[in-house]
């Protein structure tokens, strides 16, 4: 069953760096979705009856859900029917060092640059790499499990952590969410699990690896990170997927929940297939992330950069239930071509003496469309609450657009916040000076883009930053001028 | 045809029928026929669409629940001029303060010429009622009337149009500069009697300005004392010419038995200037949607605003400022002070089309929340499609800084009057912008009153 043949073709790409397909043989489920399927998925995974009753009570209520239209983003309807739910690369083994690993994945991910033993070595990161749905390595396992962390695909955790899974799944993104929520917890095939015990720093930054792989497979990921009390944990997610002339679903749901004193820290580098320069192909990201700050004193950080997709749709939250409890949305997002990108934050105030911060840059080019959609709420109860938010957008080229929709909600008058928006492009002055002192346009262009980034860049860890920095130069090549 | 819409669908009110003109084909102008088509798409606008609810996005803050619960009636006939003694002493006070300017009352939305004075009009000036404008020369407001108003997106602007009789004209030719203000007086009673279902009303204004002409409208609605409950529902059309300059200042008193409802609709050709200055003071429920499009360059807007909102009250301001052609400018800055239960929404839209290049476009809103369970609800939005702009907005919410009210009391102040003090400071420089003298002490005055009287 290798879809994939077909498309070998497009292989070789230069538009896209990196759009190739990699040949697997994937296990595949028909196109549709029926009660069925979810529970073929269900016992594919070997999952508890109770799981499997879960995610039926999802697709349920998923067909009484009307598909959203709200955000100012355009694209065909999409076929729910048409999309394949399930996709698992033929070999699973369980492995234990990389030499087990199927070496043309290997090869994936050397074409990506991040090949998994350097990072072992020098970056001292475990990655739990997924291809497509199913968790093929997982490093480093041991290292963490000397000190209680567990960090491996759901699946297993759903297997071998059923009462801590059960405990937590679907409690700060419930089934009912929302349209895409709802459509994940029914036919969610894998994703990472992260449960750091109680006053534990996690010894190194967790990475997973997304990629999109079989041709119409949708993915639907389904992440779930625990910090309990005084725990850290620093967690990075990287996205890059092939080239496709067919559009890509991808609705995952990230759940992050921090107890009294934890911190968590969320970094994605989302670089998915935008299409082509007509807005032909590429991926739907339609993303839920949540984090609730339980405890008092959490913090939950989510930065981003989002360069990737044909459709963003995200927007990572925060909701602050602890008092003092802190919450953050760093967010660089560039859209070019015919990207759409509709993204923003929620930070909902419970807590007494709750903090909150956002800085959202949007970058918008050519033909590129981009909305910040955030909201803040301070709840009756949330003494004190505190809010800062600054969106900023830059636009490039004459048919680009950037939209700010913020949502402010106070009912605590102890409560102070701000919100600043400034909507602008790259001045002439600012060229002419680069120029001037030796600069050619592009390279003046990127270094007021990153200028303009900074604040983001900050925050990201160290790896990442200089793969954000270079992935923001290579999207707005050729934008400029 | 009359239809009912049918209430399965969630997400609209039907349109109760009482609210519309209960004899159509005799509202002023329906001669022409024209007019009369105009006002028969709006009235199958508003039927066949509804009334929206929470769900739709422009109302997600502000329920028509209490406006629904309430039977009204569309109140068309002369007889709501013919007031008892007693009311007539009422609608002699709450016409203070008398300034010196040409007055157009109108009493429960009707023209009343025995309260007004229009004398010495300038020639090129014309003030009148709509209701003799329409039925005499219609022709003059063709520009106008109905042809500057949003029915679409607006649906109690489209109500209006559909059963609106009387108003404000005015219209000044070209080059004239009218030195002296115009005053327009919305004066309310509501039903005086328990027994009779509450008044709803649709006064309608038209306002052209000739090229290069100059005026300065005041507004201001207000009600009797123990005034009973009714709804204002006005529409104002605006038409500037090129170079006109309008400065426009509108003040809501209406009694806290009182719904209020207004849609401005503004439109601003070439090196217009139009200024407005909003106060929203009274009224249990409240939405304004104040409209700019503008459709020359150069032209400049700018909307400013200051809302007191106490217990059992909801005020809603919307902006809505598009920017459809290059170089134009606009200003908008609202505050807002919050106490009681009281709660304020505010939502701006400024919108820059493709090829609004150089628009200059800045919004500011502040609120101030003196008590706990004051809400306030705010979105500035800015949608862009150019890229040569310099757009921004700014959002703050806060409350008293505790330094400055003990520093107050220290130097003998009482806690109120440092609070009101800090209150009417935070509120200066929009209040400024309003004049004259008289109007500006009595919206302090008011304010002070209402501050201190409050619960907090």
């Amino acid at each position: 069953m290798s879809a994939t043949t077909d498309n070998y073709e497009h292989l070789v790409n230069a538009e896209y760096e990196h759009g190739f397909v990699t040949e697997i043989e994937s296990d595949t489920l028909p196109p549709g979705l029926n009660e069925q399927v979810i529970r073929t998925i269900s016992t594919r995974k070997q999952e508890p009856a109770l799981m499997t009753e879960w995610r039926l009570a999802a697709y349920r209520h998923w067909c009484e859900m009307p598909a959203p239209n709200w955000a100012a983003i355009q694209h065909p309807p999409i076929d729910f029917q048409a999309i394949s739910y399930f996709s698992a690369p033929k070999q699973t083994p369980k492995l234990n060092s990389l030499d087990e690993v199927d070496p043309r994945l290997l090869d994936t991910y050397n074409k990506l640059g991040i090949p998994l033993e350097e990072q072992k070595v020098l970056a001292n990161v475990a990655v739990d790499a997924v291809f497509d749905s199913v968790s093929v390595a997982t490093t480093f396992r041991s290292k963490l499990a000397e000190v209680g962390v567990i960090f491996c695909s759901i699946s297993e955790a759903i297997r071998d952590h059923t009462e801590l899974v059960m405990r937590y799944l679907g409690t700060i993104v419930p089934p009912s969410d929302n349209f895409y929520a709802a459509l994940n917890a029914a036919v969610f095939t894998d994703g990472t699990f992260v449960y750091i015990p109680k006053h534990t720093r996690c010894p190194m930054e967790l990475s997973t690896y997304f990629r999109i792989n079989a041709a119409k497979t949708g993915q639907f990921e389904r992440t779930l990170i625990i910090a309990d009390e005084g725990s850290y944990v620093s967690y990075l997610e990287g996205c890059t997927a092939p080239q496709r002339d067919e559009n890509q679903l991808h609705a995952a749901v990230v759940e992050l929940i921090a107890m009294d004193d934890a911190t968590i820290k969320y970094s994605t580098v989302q670089n998915w297939y935008p299409g082509d320069e007509n807005g032909r192909g590429g991926i739907y990201n339609f993303v839920t992330k949540r984090g609730e700050c339980r405890g008092a004193r959490s913090k939950i950080s989510w930065t981003q950069v989002e360069t990737g997709s044909a459709i963003t749709w995200k927007y990572p939250s925060c909701i602050l239930r602890g008092d003092d409890a802190i919450g953050e949305f760093y967010s660089v997002a560039v859209t070019r071509g015919c990207q759409q990108a509709d993204t923003g934050t929620k930070m909902i105030h419970l807590g007494r003496n709750t903090r909150s911060t956002i800085v959202s840059k949007g970058i918008s080019a050519q033909r590129g469309q981009q909305s910040y959609r955030g909201l803040v709420r301070i709840a009756a109860k949330a003494e004190q609450a505190r809010n800062h938010t600054q969106c900023d957008s830059l636009l490039i080229g004459d048919r680009c657009a950037a939209h700010t929709f913020p949502y402010i909600e106070v009912k605590n008058p102890t409560a102070r916040m701000e919100h600043e928006a400034t909507t602008s492009k790259i001045s002439a002055d600012q060229l002419f000076y680069c120029q001037s002192r030796g600069l050619s346009e592009e390279d003046a262009v990127s270094m007021i883009v990153n200028g303009f980034c900074k604040q983001v860049f900050n925050e990201l860890p160290m790896e990442f930053a200089v793969e954000a920095q270079k992935l923001l130069s290579i999207s707005l090549e050729g934008a400029v001028g | 045809m009359m239809t009912s819409v049918s209430n399965s669908n969630a997400s609209i009110h039907a349109m109760p029928n009482t609210w519309l003109s209960a004899a159509p084909n005799q509202l002023a102008g329906n001669h022409m026929t024209d007019i009369k088509q105009a006002r028969s798409v709006a009235l199958k606008q508003v039927l066949e669409r509804g009334l929206p609810t929470v769900k739709n996005e422009g109302w997600r803050y502000t329920s028509l629940r209490s406006l629904l619960a309430q039977n009204f009636i569309c109140t068309p006939s002369d007889d709501v001029l013919t007031v008892n003694e007693e009311a007539h002493t009422a609608i002699e006070t709450a016409l203070q303060p008398a300034l010196e300017t040409y007055r157009v009352v109108l009493i429960n939305g009707r023209y009343a010429p025995q309260w007004s004075y229009l004398e010495n009009l300038p020639s090129g000036v014309q003030i009148d009622s709509l209701n003799a404008v329409l039925n005499q020369s219609p022709a003059r407001l063709a520009a106008v009337f109905t042809q500057i108003a949003d029915t679409a997106h607006y649906p109690f602007t489209a109500l209006n149009i559909a059963s609106c009789d009387d108003g404000l004209v005015i219209l000044i030719d070209d080059g004239v500069t009218l030195e002296r203000p115009i005053e327009l007086l919305h004066v309310s009673t509501g039903s005086l009697n328990q027994s009779v279902t509450p008044p709803m009303m649709h006064p309608h204004h038209c306002i052209q300005l000739g090229t290069g002409a100059q005026a300065q409208l005041i507004e201001r609605f207000v009600s009797i004392e123990n005034a009973g409950v009714y709804c204002t529902n006005a529409v104002l059309e605006i038409a500037l010419s090129p170079r006109a300059v309008l400065r426009h200042a509108r003040l809501q008193l209406e009694s806290l038995n009182a719904f209020h409802i207004t849609g401005l609709h503004l439109q601003q050709a070439i090196g217009s200037d139009y200024s407005g200055i909003n106060i929203g003071i009274g009224g249990a429920w409240s939405r304004t949607d104040l409209i700019t499009r503008f459709i020359g360059e150069q032209a400049h807007c700018e909307q400013r605003g200051l809302y007191l909102v106490g217990d059992q009250q909801i005020m809603d301001y919307h902006l809505d400022i598009a920017h459809q052609v290059p170089n134009c400018s606009s200003q908008e800055q609202f505050k807002g002070i919050l106490y009681g239960q009281g709660k304020a929404v505010f939502d701006g839209r400024i919108l820059v089309a493709a090829n609004a290049q150089q628009t200059d476009a800045n919004m500011t809103n502040n609120n101030l929340l003196l008590s706990r369970n004051a809400e306030i609800d705010t979105k500035p939005q800015l949608e862009i499609y150019a890229d040569d702009v310099k757009c921004s907005h700014g959002t703050t919410v806060g409350q008293l800084d505790p330094d400055m009210l003990f520093y107050l009391q220290s130097r003998g102040l009482t806690r109120s009057q440092a609070r009101q003090m800090l209150s009417l400071g935070f509120a200066a420089d929009v209040l400024t912008t309003l004049a004259p003298e008289q109007l500006h002490e009595q919206v302090i005055n008011q304010i002070e009153r209402r501050l201190e009287t409050a619960t907090f």
